[in-house]
């Protein structure tokens, strides 16, 4: 009789336990269901609007979570294109894994005409370079401008001489009130896993201040982290698209906000000396957002 | 004080301005003419040569496929490359390790590696290359590089030091070993053992 009691309570354990595990899982897929977007940008149409995502491609459940909740603010933000950090396809790179990691996870931002400007990560094969929807026009490295932005997207995966020196020739040659960079590993970061990338840091850093880059946004890291202003730049880690790293960040001195507790992308939008940006969860919960006029950083100072 | 005097001192208080801000200007701007990206290293007889003999072999063997335009479909990606590194395959059929790292050239990289990575960086290298999701790459020339591995960042000051690649080939850190491999068709073309210290 005791033994059947003892068996029966552990039965009833293990269905709650159980329970409570899907119920964890499915919660973020509930929540995105029910997502009310709120914005915190001005969401001008003379602005220049854009999304930023990074280390998307697992074709995972969470990933195809935080889809939902993207598609759902670009119904009340809408930006025109969307810049991917890298990591677009973990695992294999076959034609289905260009469909389950990217096409259908973001088909319905696809379909309202949002272009998606990638960059290659450690996980990512350099053909993908040629790859139509990743507008990179069969470039490593390139660049486009949108309003009084220029845009650089970088491989940070091989940052050999005849990259730099497009770089500085790129950045020189520019005349754009606002230059972004973009690329997979970040200079600067408070991840336990990887953290700063000095070389990076030694090769870039140089060109990014005596040409004025005023922002980088970088993954890598499973997370957000909002670095302190270095040498008058802001630096983004948003490295959280598809994969999480949860409690990975350290509180650093560089760090001015990190989030590593659930997935999340970016919201941007720059208007004359002003660029603002929204940092939102899978439920839809914005965790950062802020303000930062161009110029205004000592560049002497980190 | 005569009216000259006074022109010229008028004169003078724009031109001391200009000394004293246009240097300062220069240090925040940076200098215009000076560039800072940096040279390539020098080439290593016996190595460019061998890269260039494999990129005329492999820029003939390209030309015989249908060119892939940078707007193309997954299935046409996946295509090419298979098609590329199947006739890379056949033409390379019997070659041996080190015969792009020959002997002498090995000796050069690790004196290179040697000389960039000593005390603190040497070890965060080797625990870079040893945690890397590289178990399992097959050192094997004229063998594909796996697509589910992840390939390391090159550190960029390694990459200054080395002799620069044509675009078509990368340099790949796979555990203390160095390769070189053909980044479209994704073959391995050749390594060398024990690159990193």
């Amino acid at each position: 009789m005791k033994q059947l009691l003892a068996t029966a309570i552990s039965v009833i354990f293990l269905l709650i336990g159980g329970f409570q595990e899907r119920a964890q899982n499915q919660k973020p897929a509930a929540a995105a269901a029910k997502v009310r977007p709120r914005l915190t940008l001005p969401n001008k149409e003379s602005s220049v609007r854009f999304a930023v995502i990074g280390d998307t491609g697992t074709g995972g459940e969470p990933q195809n979570q935080l889809a939902e909740t993207f598609f759902q603010y670009r119904g009340i933000f809408p930006f025109k294109f969307a810049l991917m950090l890298g990591d677009n396809l973990y695992g294999g790179e076959d034609p289905v894994d260009y469909a389950k990691k990217f096409e259908r996870p973001y088909q319905r931002l696809l379909d309202t005409g949002v272009k998606f400007y990638a960059t290659l990560g450690n996980h990512d094969n350099s053909n993908q370079r040629l790859y139509k929807l990743f507008n990179m026009d069969g470039k490593e490295y390139y660049s486009f401008k949108e309003g009084d932005v220029r845009f650089l997207a970088l491989n940070t995966n091989y940052m050999d001489p005849r990259q730099l020196k497009w770089i500085e020739d790129e950045l020189s040659q520019s005349d754009a009130k606002w230059k972004i960079c973009f690329f997979h590993h970040p200079p600067y970061s408070s991840g336990k896993q990887h953290g700063s990338n000095e070389e990076l840091q030694k090769v870039l850093e140089p060109l990014f201040v005596k040409y004025g880059v005023n922002v980088v946004f970088a993954g890598h890291e499973h997370f957000y982290e909002r670095i302190k202003p270095q040498k008058g730049i802001y630096y983004f880690i948003s490295g959280a698209g598809g994969k999480l790293r949860p409690g990975d960040v350290r509180k650093t001195n560089l760090t001015e906000k990190s989030y590593d507790e659930d997935l999340h992308f970016m919201l941007v939008e720059v208007a004359g000396d002003e660029m603002q940006f929204q940092v939102i969860s899978r439920t839809g919960a914005t965790v950062d957002s802020g303000s930062m006029r161009r110029g205004m950083i000592d560049r002497s100072n980190p | 004080m005569s009216c000259q005097g006074r022109l010229h001192s008028a004169a003078a208080l724009p031109l001391f301005l200009a000394l004293l801000i246009i240097p300062i200007l220069a240090q925040q701007k940076g200098e215009p003419g000076a560039k800072l990206a940096p040279t390539p290293a020098p080439a290593v007889p016996g190595f460019d040569e061998r890269v260039k003999e494999y990129i005329k072999l492999r820029e003939r063997l390209e030309g015989k496929l249908p060119k892939l335009p940078p707007d193309s479909e997954p299935a046409k990606i996946d295509a090419h490359q298979a098609a590329l590194a199947a006739k890379i395959k056949e033409a390379r059929a019997g070659t041996r390790p080190g015969e792009i790292f020959s002997p002498p050239v090995a000796k050069h990289f690790r004196e290179v590696v040697r000389g960039e990575y000593q005390g603190e960086k040497l070890k965060e290298l080797r625990g870079k290359v040893r945690e890397a999701d590289t178990k399992g790459v097959p050192l094997r020339v004229n063998t594909a590089y796996p697509e589910t591995k992840e390939s390391i960042d090159m550190p960029p000051t390694l990459l200054l030091a080395l002799p620069q690649l044509p675009k078509q080939l990368r340099y790949r850190f796979v555990g203390r070993n160095l390769l070189l491999v053909d980044r479209e068709a994704r073959l391995i073309i050749d390594y060398m053992p024990d690159a990193v210290p």
